[in-house]
Order: C-alpha cells, then sequence, then structure tokens
C-alpha cells in the first residue's frame, strides 16, 4: 500500500509539531539568534572610541591639535593621563583603544617651522578599533596640517588663500566607499550572519528530525515499505520550510531593514532553492550513514559552525590557502553568499552567478545519494503501517 | 559511594563514550587548525585595482607605477571611462578603482589642487581597508614629492625642504599586533572559545547521555553520589583533562601561529584555573538540564556567535548594546576572553585586570552553586 501524499505531508507537520526541540529549531531559536546579532551591530558604525592623550607640551598648540581629534566623531579623547607610563597601562589593560603623545616643544617647533614629531599608538590587537582610529588620526592630522601649513604658506609663499591651500595639499583626494556608502558595519556582518545561522539550522534541523522518527519508529521501521517516499516527502518538506525561512531574511535585510538589493530576485530565490535542498541532502546523507544522533550532530556541527569563517566576508577567498577553499567549497552557503553579494550589491548579471549555481549544482548530489540509499535502511513496514492504522 | 570509587565512575564514563572523546580530543586538535586556517596569510595582498587615467602624463603613470608597486593593491587593468571601469570591476570582480583625473598633470604644476579618487569595494571591509591604505599611500607619497619639488623650486634646500613638507609627522605605531594581521588578532581570542566550547560540550553530552539512561531506568552512580562530592569530581575531572589542552594552545599552539606571549607563566595558570573551573560548572548545569546528548551540539554552536560577537574583540565593547553585555558577562568565556587577550596578548599588569579575574571567580561561584541545587534537586524527585 503506498502511502498519498497528504498522508506524508501531514505526517511531517505531525513530526515537526511533535518535537519542542525541531519546532524550537526552526522558530523561535534562529530568530531570537538572528535578532540578537542584529542587535550587537544596531550602531552600525564604531563611534566614541576612548583614545589617550599625554599632553606633555601644554600649549595652546597642542591644545589646538587636541581639538581636532576631537573634533572626529569615531574618537573620544581621554586626556586625564598625566605621564606616559601611567597611559601605556590603560593601553594595555584595554581601558583604552589609543595612546596620542604629544612632546615637549611641539608649539616651540611648530612656531620655528620644523614638524614636531606625534606618536600615536593604537591596539593591533583589536583589528577593526584600530582600522576607525587610524583612520580618524589620519583625517585629523590632515585638516591640522592643512591648517597651519596654510596659515604658514600666507606668510610666507602666496598671500592667496587658495594658492596657500595648494601649496599645503598639491593634491586632494576623494575616498568612495562602494556599495555600501556609510560603512555600515550592520549591512556588512549582519548581512552574512543572518546566512550562516541559516545554515546552522539546515545542518541540524534534518538531522533532529530523522533522529526523532529514529527514536519512535526506529529509522527502518520509518522508512518502512516505501523508504524512497518516505525520506523524499521529509527533504522536500524540510527543504520548502528552509526556502521559506530564507525568503523571510531576505525580506528583512532587504525590504525591512532598508538594506540595498540591485540584483535579480528570482536567481536569489533559486539559489536559496538549492542551498536548502543540499544542506538538507546533506544532512539526512549524514544521518543515513552514521544512524546516531550524536554522531550526525557533532560532524554536521563541525561544518556548518565554521561557515562564516569560511564564507569570505570578513577576509577575502583570494587570500585564503588551498586547504581552506576546498573545506569552504563543501559549505553551500558560502556559495550562495557569493551570489547573493553579487546581486544584492552588485547588482552583477546573471551568468556572473554560473560557477556558484554550478558548485550548488553539485551539492545537490548527497541529497540523491540520500534518497538512493534510502531502501537499504528500509526494514519491514511494521511502525509506519501501525501508524497508518492509528 | 566513596570519593575514588566516584572518581573511577567519572573517569570510565567519560572514556566508555566514544563521542565525548572525540569532541574534546578530536575537537581541540581539528579546530586548532581549522579556524585559522582562513587567515594563515594573515593580511590580504595585492588586491586587483583597475585604473582610470585621464590625465597620461608621464606623472600619471609614475603613479600607477607606485600603486603597482605597493603590497597591498596591483593594478590589474585600465579603463577609458569610469563607467567602463565600473562594469570591468564588477565582471573581473576587482577590489578598487582609481581614478586620476584629466590635466592631473598640469592642475599639479599651477597650484590648481587636482583631486585623486579611490574607490573601494565597501562590500567586504578588509578589502575595502587594504586597498584605501595602498592608493591612499602612493597618492600621499606622490603629494609630498609634489610639495618638496616645489619648495626646491622656491629655493629651499633639499634636506630643509625633505623635513619641513608636513607640519606634523606622525609616527602611527600598532602595538600589541604590529603587522596587523589577521591569525594574531583572531586566535587568541577564538582559541579561548574553542576550549571553553569544547569543554561545556563534553559535559553537556556526559549530562545528557546520563539523562537518557536515567529515562530508560537505569540508576546512574550521578543519583547515588553525595552532590557536592560529585560536583567536585566532575569539574576537578575536566579541568585535569583541559589544563594540558590550555598548555597546548597558550603554549605551542601560539609557537605554531607566531603569536606574541607576554604573559607571566605563573599568572598565565592563575587565569587558566577559574576558566577551566567555571566552565567545567557551566557544562555541569547544561548537561544537568537536557534530555538527550545530541541537543549539546546545537546549544553549543548557536551560543557561540554572540559569544564571539559579543566579546568585545571585534566589535567595540563601547558600541555593544548594554542589556547584552550585561547578560553575557556572566558567560564564563567572556572574562577569560579579555583576561587572556590582556595578560598574553597586551602585556597587562595583572593588578589592573583584578577585576576581571574576580568576574571569573563569580562565574565560577554562580554556576558552581547552580549546579550543586540541580544535582540536589534531582535527588529529590
Amino acid at each position: 500500500m503506498k502511502p498519498s501524499s497528504t498522508h506524508l505531508l501531514r505526517r511531517e507537520v505531525d513530526d515537526l509539531v511533535g518535537d519542542p526541540w525541531l519546532l524550537s529549531l526552526v522558530t523561535w531559536v534562529p530568530l531570537l539568534l538572528a535578532f540578537t546579532m542584529w542587535w550587537i551591530f544596531s550602531q552600525g558604525i564604531a563611534t566614541e572610541l576612548p583614545v589617550g592623550v599625554v599632553d606633555l607640551d601644554k600649549s595652546r598648540t597642542s591644545r589646538a591639535l587636541v581639538r581636532h581629534f576631537e573634533a572626529s566623531p569615531s574618537l573620544k579623547m581621554d586626556d586625564t593621563f598625566l605621564a606616559v607610563p601611567q597611559a601605556i597601562s590603560a593601553l594595555k589593560a584595554g581601558h583604552i583603544y589609543g595612546l596620542v603623545i604629544l612632546p615637549r616643544g611641539l608649539e616651540e617647533q611648530t612656531l620655528r617651522g620644523r614638524p614636531p614629531r606625534v606618536t600615536v599608538f593604537s591596539n593591533g590587537q583589536f583589528l577593526l578599533t584600530q582600522k576607525v582610529i587610524n583612520a580618524a588620526v589620519l583625517q585629523a592630522q590632515g585638516t591640522y596640517t592643512a591648517t597651519v601649513e596654510t596659515v604658514w604658506n600666507l606668510a610666507s609663499v602666496t598671500p592667496v588663500l587658495d594658492g596657500a591651500l595648494s601649496a599645503a595639499l598639491p593634491v586632494a583626494n576623494q575616498t568612495v566607499p562602494l556599495f555600501n556608502a556609510a560603512k555600515n558595519y550592520t549591512q556588512f556582518l549582519v548581512s552574512a550572519i543572518l546566512p550562516a545561522i541559516w545554515q546552522m539550522m539546515m545542518g541540524i534541523g534534518p538531522i533532529l528530525s530523522l533522529s526523532a522518527v529514529h527514536r519512535k519508529h526506529t529509522l527502518s521501521g520509518w522508512l518502512g515499505g516505501t523508504p524512497v517516499r518516505a525520506l523524499l516527502a521529509k527533504m522536500v518538506f524540510l527543504t520548502a520550510l528552509f526556502w521559506l525561512h530564507g525568503l523571510f531574511s531576505l525580506t528583512v535585510m532587504y525590504g525591512g531593514l532598508g538594506w540595498p538589493m540591485h540584483g535579480d530576485w528570482s536567481l536569489l530565490l533559486v539559489a536559496q532553492l538549492m542551498t536548502a535542498w543540499a544542506s538538507t541532502g546533506a544532512a539526512c546523507l549524514i544521518f543515513l550513514l552514521t544512524r546516531d544522533a550524536a554522531r550526525s550532530i557533532s560532524i554536521a556541527v563541525v561544518l556548518v559552525a565554521s561557515a562564516l569563517a569560511f564564507m569570505g566576508v570578513t577576509f577575502p577567498v583570494s587570500d585564503m590557502p588551498l586547504a581552506a577553499r576546498i573545506w569552504r567549497s563543501l559549505i553551500p552557503i558560502c556559495h550562495y553568499i557569493e551570489i547573493q553579494i553579487s546581486q544584492a550589491n552588485y547588482g552583477a548579471p546573471v551568468e556572473m552567478a554560473i560557477p556558484q549555481l554550478a558548485a550548488l549544482g553539485l551539492l545537490l548530489l548527497p541529497g540523491l545519494v540520500a534518497l538512493a540509499l534510502a531502501p537499504r535502511f528500509a526494514g519491514p513496514g511494521r511502525a509506519r503501517s501501525g501508524e497508518a492504522a492509528a | 559511594m566513596t570519593l575514588l570509587a566516584l572518581m573511577r565512575n567519572e573517569w570510565r564514563a567519560v572514556w566508555a563514550t566514544p563521542i565525548i572523546g572525540l569532541t574534546v580530543f578530536g575537537g581541540v586538535l581539528f579546530y586548532f587548525f581549522l579556524y585559522p586556517l582562513p587567515y594563515v596569510k594573515q593580511v590580504p595582498r595585492d588586491q586587483p585595482v583597475v585604473v582610470v587615467n585621464l590625465d597620461g602624463s608621464q606623472l600619471s603613470r609614475r603613479l600607477e607605477r607606485m600603486v603597482d608597486a605597493t603590497p597591498q593593491v596591483k593594478l590589474a587593468c585600465r579603463a577609458h571611462s569610469i563607467e567602463a571601469a565600473r562594469d570591468i570591476f564588477i565582471r573581473e570582480k576587482l577590489a578598487g578603482i582609481l581614478v586620476i583625473p584629466e590635466h592631473f598633470y598640469r592642475d599639479l604644476l599651477l597650484g590648481r589642487r587636482p583631486t585623486l579618487s579611490y574607490a573601494g569595494d565597501a562590500s567586504y571591509f578588509l578589502v575595502f581597508s587594504t586597498v584605501l591604505e595602498g592608493l591612499a599611500g602612493a597618492g600621499s607619497t606622490l603629494a609630498a614629492e609634489a610639495k618638496i619639488n616645489r619648495m626646491l623650486v622656491s629655493g629651499q634646500a633639499l634636506p630643509l625642504a625633505a623635513e619641513r613638507h608636513s607640519a606634523l609627522e606622525l609616527n602611527l605605531r600598532s602595538v600589541f599586533n604590529p603587522t596587523a594581521g589577521y591569525v594574531n588578532y583572531v586566535a587568541p581570542a577564538i582559541f579561548v572559545v574553542i576550549l571553553h566550547q569544547t569543554l561545556v560540550l563534553g559535559l553537556g553530552i556526559l549530562g545528557g547521555l546520563e539523562n537518557e539512561a536515567r529515562r530508560d531506568g537505569e540508576r546512574a552512580y550521578r543519583q547515588e553520589a553525595a552532590s557536592l562530592k560529585l560536583l567536585v569530581v566532575r569539574t576537578g575531572l575536566f579541568t585535569a583533562i583541559y589544563w594540558p589542552l590550555c598548555m597546548f594552545y597558550l603554549g605551542f599552539g601560539f609557537q605554531f601561529y607566531a603569536i606574541p606571549r607576554h604573559a607571566d607563566f605563573l599568572e598565565l595558570n592563575m587565569v587558566i584555573l577559574p576558566f577551566l573551573l567555571g566552565a567545567a560548572c557551566f557544562g555541569t548545569c547544561l548537561g544537568l538540564l537536557l534530555p538527550r546528548r545530541e541537543l549539546a551540539g546545537p546549544i553549543v554552536m548557536f551560543s557561540s556567535m554572540p559569544l564571539v560577537f559579543g566579546s568585545g574583540f571585534i566589535w567595540p565593547l563601547e558600541a555593544i548594546p548594554a542589556p547584552i553585555s550585561a547578560i553575557i558577562q556572566y558567560i564564563p568565556v567572556i572574562p577569560a576572553i579579555r583576561m587572556f587577550l590582556g595578560l598574553n596578548q597586551m602585556g597587562g599588569d595583572f593588578g589592573m585586570l583584578l577585576p576581571v579575574w574576580k568576574q571569573m571567580w563569580l562565574c565560577v561561584a554562580l554556576y558552581g552553586v547552580l549546579a550543586w541545587v540541580l544535582l540536589r534537586m534531582e535527588k529529590q524527585r
């Protein structure tokens, strides 16, 4: 007797609703996690980073320089330090991220036209804050020197303001952050973190679902007389569920949060569908091969937990060693994220996504292998027919 | 149950379950190589940029060569217009665009302040800052040369002109991670997270396993032993297992990845103790609450993400919403990261880090008491 499709679908819904852990995994857990991650980065731009100042000159010029630093929204100058050693230990303790030392004789040297040497230490252990601080310090130095030198030049080179400015800064420059104009960290990282959470859910969900039926009916009993249909029903159901999750996260990012989306929605949806099937299929295959919840979860965790690090968002793929590129090619979301970025950010032509789609195409195979293997693990349809009777 | 018998039982329980050994030793060893793997080249190099040279003078071609010579970027190709550059940029997956305006050389000579434009792909922050560093570095070198030339023309001596070309000499120094390498940045904190999470996971699996057995009607020694005794033996055992693993990470591991170490050996061990005890108590609590062993993995995995990004080493603590940092402060790994980074990476003074160390002991006390209460409650049921 072949179970009908509606029966199989109902069975899947019952499985999902009947297991509180699985139900949590696909409902409030990813939602709460995604919200937490968004909240952590919600400020978007690192501002008011505490930076210490040791002013050994205590002159008008040194105070003017400190005001240039203070003008930067990225920095919060702390000038309570009296001596260098005291400030260094605050830097070491992590109370300040950077330290500006204004040397003695700063004003005198400036007046004589000899550039004083200002030392700035920034904590390289916190790479992101360091980059923000360095950029702010360089900018402050730029505006300060432009002001001072323009005054010098007005006196000595040319009485015309434009000429004096050009003598101080002969070349102007303009920086353009493409595709994320505000250099907003939320948009940069959360648009990769949400897919990473999605990938974690898709790697774990199918295993929890299969292990629940294994616990209740044993795997062979559950696969029953029509193992391929039984497994296919679960995979299709979960893939569809995960696809909805993916669609939801896209809607939140590019609708709710209003991040720009320049590309092709249908391509993104196809890529998501492939990612969902690839993940579900791989997870099912892992469970079939081990038939043990704890072991298969461990394998899946090793793969999906590393997804974010290997996506290439924080560190470019082109600079990863071969072993890292091989590892990431096994994780579906690492291919998906490239499509998402090139579509949403660049609005790249669809054919640019062909290599990633091809890779995702290959990753569809584990699911098919799982289906092909299913009959091997099927036993007499005892448990399933019993369930059908009930 | 005597203390000795309890210790024997715990020892057997850990070794009789391959998945625990695999998680603890396999996980710690595998993650040691896996997580730093993407970053082993430390800094991105030779990011490809496209140049739009609308000037075509000798000077602008010199700027092109200077840009190409920086370690950060390389010139991948040329474009004739900004629109063409944009297309190439997207098609060839480049990292940046340099635009040299028309009459750049002439305007520079005439003192008209021509504008160089640098564009970078801000979809990837690290790539963006690398590209900018390379382009702006070459640009400012050119500007400084132009300035010195002009001063020479106006009659100043070369040494004086070279010295006086800027009103302020900025000596920008990166401390604690002089090369701004990515492994040095990520690994010290991630290692602490790996040690913490695998320890918690191992104990979570052990506890879940016992709960499964109990549901099946088996009476485990966990119910028979005195609560406090069991807690001491269990956390003691995992602390003892993890101590050499900590040594492996902080000693051999740092050596292997050439990460600087500044901490005093004794002080480091004074941090390892509350770190491992806190994690072990936390893991014991988790294990007592889990109905099945396989649930420990997903919980530990999902929690890693807010712990890593909320700990303050990536995104500054100042920018993290107060409720989030207030909550995660009580997970042992958070003060541990601050303590290990402060002592070992930044060479901080133990005295100044004392509040953090106390916070680590607070975690030990918190989860120690909680685990004890949970064990007592279990016995009364």
